[in-house]
């Protein structure tokens, strides 16, 4: 039972990848399992213990039992990814992802990341470059106040 | 030998007023090259312009105008308006009615002809310039809704800042695009003007929906039926076929998705084998 679940987060860990990251030069990264990942920079990660991790709770037809449960750490190239699971009346309802690759200079070069990083989740982000602003609909007066006319004048 | 010397790319900006706000286009070239991509954004602009001849519902002498007051058939018409119709009838079923060209009772396809016709513009005159050696990247803002493309290899990605729906000039988000669309609607600058077409009633609950896909005329059709879809209906990213997206609620709850799955960053505590 553990194992499917296990094997569920293992596999969302791969997926999260997958949607994570193209390199600029177009390659699919596939996720690299850890039992052969290179040595990262960051210590080694220590066995996730399988046990724990599960809340009791009523099992459905599905066999999956109501909780939520922490993936291991799956390393990658870009770091360590970690992703969690919330089952509930046997069915998945969430998936999080409880940790994932710091973005560092190189890696935010390369990488294309997945989803939008709220400022407040990110140390760098209030003095990131940034190149374009997406919002609603401005007028044209209403452009001459926005941050987009301020870069658009920040010629580099 | 020669000094490796780290330099920026150089960025060229145009700007112009086209269909009730800025369209601004940047071109970025390798440091020291020849400045390229004037004439392509004159031609964008130029298709912009064009395409507002004929859409535009603010022009008495627009094709849609015309339509709107029976003086002529969409057949007499300027072929895209018949497009435009078939693509909007389409969008209608795909968004299970939250997006539509006739909520207001007449045929007013604004909403899908400024993503549309940006996404076009954007294909047929800026990505071609990524040919060129020296162009690094390329990109289009119409209003906050964009194209973006980058040259196959190069060492750049378009860094976009969502803007905070309740501050002016403030970034709420940001999200990296190396090829693709940013579309973002919402309440904040022109007030409530989107309507769940199947009610007539304002759309609620959404603040700013930001929906990249890979192009704009999918991402804005997207962007503005999450608006009427509201903050408590995730449901339609199972077919929506977006990359990712973020909903900003008026309370300042946020959504998430990848694809089909919602994702929600609770932390980065590497020390998280039991969360329950």
């Amino acid at each position: 039972m553990k194992k499917i679940i296990y094997s569920i987060l293992a596999t969302l860990s791969g997926l999260v990848l997958l949607f994570s990251y193209r390199t600029s030069l177009g390659e699919e990264i596939s996720p690299v399992p850890a039992d052969v990942a290179a040595p990262a920079a960051e210590s080694t990660p220590t066995p996730t213990d399988q046990g724990t991790g599960g809340t009791s709770g009523t099992t459905r037809g599905s066999g999956l039992v109501d909780g939520t449960y922490a993936g291991q750490s799956v390393r990658t190239r870009f770091g360590p990814v970690q992703v969690s699971l919330t089952v509930s009346g046997g069915a998945i309802s969430a998936v999080d992802v409880v940790q994932y690759p710091d973005t560092n200079s190189r890696d935010r070069q390369i990488n294309e990341r997945a989803i939008p990083q709220l400022v407040s989740e990110t140390l760098d982000a209030q003095s990131a470059d940034i190149h374009m602003v997406s919002g609603a609909t401005y007028t044209s007066e209403g452009y001459l106040q926005s941050l987009q006319s301020a870069i658009d004048q920040a010629q580099s | 030998m020669s000094p490796v010397i780290a330099v920026r790319p150089h960025r060229q900006v145009w700007t112009e007023q086209i269909m009730g706000t800025v369209v601004s286009i940047h071109a970025v070239t390798r440091t020291g090259a020849p400045e390229r991509g004037a004439t392509e954004a004159a031609a964008a602009f130029a298709a912009l312009r064009e395409v507002d001849r004929v859409f535009s519902t603010y022009r008495a002498d627009s094709d849609i105008s015309r339509l709107r007051r029976g003086e002529c058939a969409v057949a007499s018409l300027d072929p895209r308006v018949a497009e435009v119709a078939a693509a909007c009838t389409a969008w209608e079923a795909a968004t299970a009615g939250r997006f539509s060209a006739d909520w207001r009772g007449w045929f007013d396809p604004t909403g899908f002809v400024k993503g549309w016709a940006v996404e076009s513009a954007a294909r047929a005159h800026l990505a071609p310039l990524l040919a060129d050696d020296d162009v690094v990247a390329v990109g289009i803002n119409a209003g906050g809704d964009l194209q973006l493309f980058t040259a196959p290899g190069a060492d750049w990605v378009w860094r976009v800042g969502i803007a905070d729906p309740t501050r002016p000039g403030v970034v709420l988000a940001t999200v990296d695009v190396v090829d693709g669309a940013v579309a973002t609607s919402g309440l904040a600058e022109r007030g409530a003007h989107i309507v769940d077409p199947r009610s007539g009633a304002p759309a609620r609950g959404v603040a700013s929906a930001s929906v990249i896909a890979d192009g704009l005329a999918a991402a804005d059709v997207w962007a503005t039926s999450a608006v009427v879809a509201g903050m408590d209906e995730l449901a339609w990213i199972q077919d929506a076929g977006t990359r990712t997206g973020i909903l900003i609620g008026d309370d300042g709850r946020v959504r998430r998705w990848i694809r089909s799955t919602e994702v929600s960053v609770v932390g980065a505590d590497p020390d998280l084998a039991t969360i329950a």
